[in-house]
């Protein structure tokens, strides 16, 4: 018992002090890219810090949910985080729930998000709430036909049991069905996350915002818990395509060294799916709202494909 | 590095290849810009020939290795090139019409992947082939569905320009249905495919522009006027 408290400890700590970097490193690689010098890798850290030390603005028209959706949205992605192998193959929470957990988990958070848009009374978030919607009623069937498609190679929804699988069988897993599961999810992380070609993190323009629309109204210690809640997110979607597709170097045990391997491992692999999507984000421009569902339309052709083929090889 | 000599190994590598391939053409058909349909092509091309070297590798069968220079050197770098430039010299950089609308022909192309799998699953006879045979035979379901969604390609655009992509894309299927069934035809046929498509594509380069001059559009609907 005292022992999965401290590794739920540890993966939780290792979790919210991760997620702002990870943020704060696209941001600078991003402005690099694009000849400027852009916020220091730190700038994350210090928002949510003064974020949570200013005084906020609650709308007169809000309700309870309001008031509580920046924390569900906070403890949903945590939890989801807990229960995904981020340097190990032994997840702390893996016996809690697997995949589908995972799934609805984040789905939860979402819906709060969606309804905090909505309580604010504004116009804007309601058109943030149902923009976002919109792209999620696409975006999670083509992600869970990706995860299962994993799943099925492994013979276990518990995201534990599939890296330990997937670990135990290095190259062998490759196979044409994880690639295309590993083309869906993409598409699925760079819409979920809200980066460039569906939705762009960086800007308050009305006509253009999803993620940015639904926190409008957000001020102070709310705005720090939903920016660092929606980083934790992040993490962890890129954490559960990292450690599904490309499982090499995940330690298979809690000890001082293989923790430390399977960090360094972590790490480097994290560092190269960002730069694959802050190349993704300055190649292109952002796609048109109705143009969307194209994207994810691809995404789940390519995530139904994944599935039907482990059947057919 | 016995890793290396292992042929399950090689025919994992071939199998993501010809995956990605495949990822790469479905992508294609949701494409809007010519540009980009050009550098899928060529980029598709360049994993073909990967795909030979590989085969070439394991077989040892040098012969391979040349057609995986020839389709290097003139899918990836040679036509593409071409195509660019007249892409830039037409100057049309966006293509917008297909007859099907995006989603719906990405759905199309992924029936069609299915049916290509379908039909390649009653070739395979593990049974009747040796192991060596068995080398890349998952890459056949793939071949026959580049080449169902080239053809798709072709009806499905109306201008010149997209419909030589389609053809080329459809080449691509030939072309890894050859190399994964026979591992490679008789040199002299390689030159003969690789010496038609060359010709072809500038033949239709020169048909499109002229097209286009004559009707300031490469729409080949248009092309029914010609009737008296």
């Amino acid at each position: 018992m005292t022992g999965l408290l401290a590794k739920a400890g540890l993966q939780l700590v290792l979790l919210l002090l991760v997620a702002p970097l990870f943020s704060g490193i696209i941001k600078t690689l991003k402005a690099r890219l694009q000849t400027r010098r852009g916020p220091g890798v730190l700038q994350s850290y210090r928002d949510i810090f003064k974020l949570l030390h200013k005084g906020m603005v609650i709308p007169e028209t809000a309700s309870w949910i309001f008031s509580a959706t920046p924390y569900i949205v906070f403890v949903t992605a945590a939890l989801v985080g807990l229960m995904i192998p981020m340097t190990t193959t032994d997840a702390p929470l893996s016996l809690f729930g697997g995949v589908l957990a995972v799934v609805y988990l984040l789905a939860l958070g979402r819906f709060f998000l969606a309804l905090g848009g909505l309580d604010a009374g504004s116009s804007f978030g309601g058109l943030g709430s149902s923009r976002e919607m919109t792209i999620s009623a696409i975006a999670e069937p083509a992600m869970m036909l990706a995860i299962f498609t994993v799943a099925l190679a492994a013979s276990s929804t518990n995201l534990s049991e599939m890296a330990k699988v997937a670990v135990s069988q290095s190259w062998k897993f490759l196979a044409p069905s994880q690639m295309l599961a590993f083309a869906a999810l993409f598409i699925v992380l760079i819409a979920e996350t809200g980066r460039i070609p569906v939705d762009n993190p960086a800007t308050h323009l009305e006509l253009t915002m999803i993620h940015e629309a639904m926190i409008l109204e957000y001020s102070g210690p709310y705005l720090a818990l939903l920016e660092w809640g929606a980083s934790i997110k992040q993490l962890v979607l890129m954490t559960l395509v990292v450690n599904t597709f490309f499982p090499f170097g995940l330690s298979s045990d809690w000890t001082a060294r293989g923790l430390g391997l399977g960090l360094i491992f972590y790490l480097t692999k994290m560092l190269l799916l960002l730069c694959l999507i802050v190349l993704v984000e300055t190649t292109n421009a952002k796609l048109r709202l109705f143009r969307v569902p194209e994207l994810l339309m691809i995404s789940f052709i390519f995530g139904a494909l994944a599935l039907i083929s482990t059947f057919l090889f | 590095m016995t890793f290396f000599q292992n042929p399950e190994f090689g025919d994992r590598i071939i199998t993501l290849m010809a995956a990605l391939v495949l990822v790469l053409q479905i992508a294609a058909v949701g494409q809007r810009w010519l540009v980009s349909s050009i550098r899928i092509f060529a980029v598709q091309s360049f994993l073909l020939a990967t795909i030979a070297g590989v085969i070439a590798y394991f077989n040892h069968a040098s012969h391979i290795y040349v057609v995986a220079f020839l389709t290097l050197f003139l899918k990836a770098v040679l036509l593409p090139w071409l195509l660019e430039g007249l892409v830039e010299r037409i100057g049309i950089r966006r293509e917008i019409e297909p007859l099907i609308n995006a989603p719906l022909s990405i759905l199309i192309a992924g029936c069609l992947t299915l049916v290509g799998y379908v039909v390649a699953e009653s070739f395979y006879h593990p049974e009747e082939t040796s192991v060596r045979a068995a080398l890349g035979h998952n890459t056949l379901g793939v071949a026959i569905a580049l080449f169902l969604i080239g053809f798709f390609t072709m009806l499905n655009r109306r201008k010149a320009l997209s419909q030589v992509m389609g053809l080329l894309s459809l080449e691509n299927g030939l072309f890894l249905a050859a190399i994964s069934l026979t591992y490679g035809m008789p040199l002299i046929v390689e030159l003969g495919i690789f010496f038609d498509v060359l010709v072809a594509v500038m033949v239709l380069g020169i048909l499109a522009f002229r097209i286009r001059e004559a009707f300031d559009s490469m729409d080949v609907s248009k092309l029914r006027k010609l009737r008296e």
